[in-house]
């Protein structure tokens, strides 16, 4: 896994991580995923990947969901290549992926296709541009559900009209260590975004990590919404930069973020939520020259040692307590 | 079911959640999935918004005849699309256009579309879907040993892929 697109980093990355364009797309010919048996689906599937791995300037590789275990699907989540809706479950489901994890389609998840393109950084033009061109090349070969007054025709009526969901990954310790996320959901809801844990939690997100995406999809361009999206995305990094200026006046900023160094460097038993809160202080320590810790290594841990992740990354099964001892001797040696 | 999070209204929101290296569901009800700032971003896609799009059934007077009216593709109702919350398939909007345009404008605050256009003029669309689609019913039928139906797939495929390639030419 060393070619893979979050090995990278991209521009504003001490506050952006990263950069989403997802598609939906369903195809005319056939009811919409939900309202298919297993069977359908597959049949379905078999004519998607047909006309997807046609498009050969892609190197693109099939998955049926059916052979991978439950804890591959869930490591897909974690990396974000697939939905936790999707994981859930790979009964009539595929995976279509490029090598570098940077684009990939879901079939059969709510819409028939739900084309993804990921890249590092604050890079929405250039994942929308890659997210067009996959999608024009497959529509070339498919009959999408389309309606001149409504746009691409989804399951859910919430991605009607573009079916685009633009979204970034921010890294936000200092506004969410002075409170201020519950402000930023509000006002971010009125400007037609939304933002969340980038792991679904409920309250405070894990290694603060959110993810900032358009809600409306219909009666805006798709060139319109991820210039707002852009544009708050900007709005809100220079704010948490403006916070990290002020929390890393305090000594006691200073503090946190050495002994979460410290606890990711001598720990026996690291569970996730401990090492994302520490790892969440060490990135701001890196990005903020407190430490010398490289920022790349630091984003390839904090995928690589999610739960699932770190499961697969070995032979034999795991249970609770010998993952958290791998997670800390494998942080403990990328320390070094 | 009760939100989790509030522990008192009901819960109508229901999504997948990576916990621990396992994908669980959770339950909230629609406010507090909406001060918790679940849209789009880290659900699959929005929410299955159960509770935005279903209420509009109650908004919606209903007509002893409507539900009769059901989709001729997926043989979804008015009712069984205001109920879940979900379209069976494309046809089901241009079924229920009049009836679900409100809804769909409550959501968006709009109600035309004004983004990307999906390529309409290709020759070589309608070849993967509909032969493949064709191609697979007559495998079945072979294997079924239905060789009546098969014969008829059999003819139907010719048909299509004669009339791509008269197509074809006349492109020339
Ligand atoms: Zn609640
Ligand atoms: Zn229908």
């Amino acid at each position: 896994m060393n070619n893979k697109w979050y090995l990278g980093t991209g521009a504003q990355s001490d506050v952006i991580i990263s950069t989403r364009i997802r598609f939906a797309r369903n195809i005319k010919e056939f009811p919409f995923p939900s309202k298919l048996g297993v069977p359908e689906r597959i049949r379905v599937n078999n004519i998607l990947e047909k006309a997807i791995l046609d498009c050969k300037e892609y190197d693109f590789k099939f998955i049926e969901m059916k052979t991978m275990s439950q804890l591959q699907a869930v490591s897909l989540a974690e990396r974000h290549l697939v939905s936790p809706e999707f994981a859930s479950s790979g009964d009539g489901r595929a995976l279509i992926i490029t090598e570098d994890e940077s684009v990939s389609i879901m079939l059969c998840e709510e819409d028939h296709i739900r084309l993804q393109v990921m890249k590092a950084g604050l890079s929405l033009e250039e994942a929308y541009k890659e997210a067009d061109e996959i999608d024009n090349a497959i529509s070339k070969r498919l009959n999408y559900a389309f309606d001149d007054r409504i746009g691409f025709l989804t399951q859910y009526p919430t991605n009607l009209g573009t079916g685009m969901r633009a979204s970034v990954m921010l890294h936000l310790p200092a506004l969410s260590s002075l409170k201020q996320i519950q402000k930023l959901i509000e006002t971010v809801s009125k400007l037609g975004l939304s933002i969340g844990g980038s792991y679904g939690e409920f309250t405070h997100a894990k290694g603060d990590l959110y993810q900032l995406s358009n809600q409306i999809t219909l009666g805006i361009s798709e060139k319109v919404a991820i210039e707002n999206l852009k544009s708050i995305a900007l709005q809100i990094a220079a704010q948490e930069r403006a916070a990290r200026e002020e929390v890393c006046k305090l000594k006691e900023t200073e503090d946190k973020v050495f002994r979460a160094y410290g606890i990711l460097k001598y720990a026996r038993l690291l569970g996730v939520d401990e090492f994302m809160q520490c790892i969440s202080l060490v990135r701001l320590g890196a990005v903020r020259n407190i430490l010398n810790t490289d920022e790349a290594l630091i984003g390839k841990l904090m995928v690589d040692m999610q739960p699932a992740t770190i499961s697969i990354s070995v032979e034999r099964p795991l249970d609770d307590k010998d993952r958290d001892e791998l997670r800390a001797k494998l942080v403990r040696e990328s320390l070094k | 079911m009760i939100c989790e999070n509030c522990k008192r209204n009901e819960a109508n929101i229901h999504m997948k959640r990576i916990i621990n290296a396992s994908a669980t569901e959770v339950h909230l009800c629609g406010d507090c999935a909406k001060a918790l700032g679940y849209g789009g971003a880290f659900s699959s896609f929005g929410l299955g918004l159960g509770d935005l799009f279903g209420n509009f059934l109650s908004h919606t007077p209903t007509f002893s005849n409507t539900t009769a009216v059901r989709c001729s593709m997926c043989g979804n109702s008015f009712r069984d699309i205001a109920e879940s919350g979900r379209f069976g398939c494309a046809e089901c909007y241009e079924t229920f256009y009049d009836k679900v345009l409100p809804s769909i404008e409550r959501i968006h605050g709009q109600t035309k579309h004004v983004g990307k256009r999906a390529n309409k003029e290709n020759k070589d669309t309608h070849y993967i879907t509909d032969t493949e689609d064709l191609k697979q019913q007559l495998d079945k039928a072979v294997e079924e040993q239905n060789y009546e139906l098969a014969a008829e797939l059999r003819d139907k495929i010719k048909e299509k892929v004669n009339k791509k390639d008269g197509e074809e030419k006349t492109d020339e």
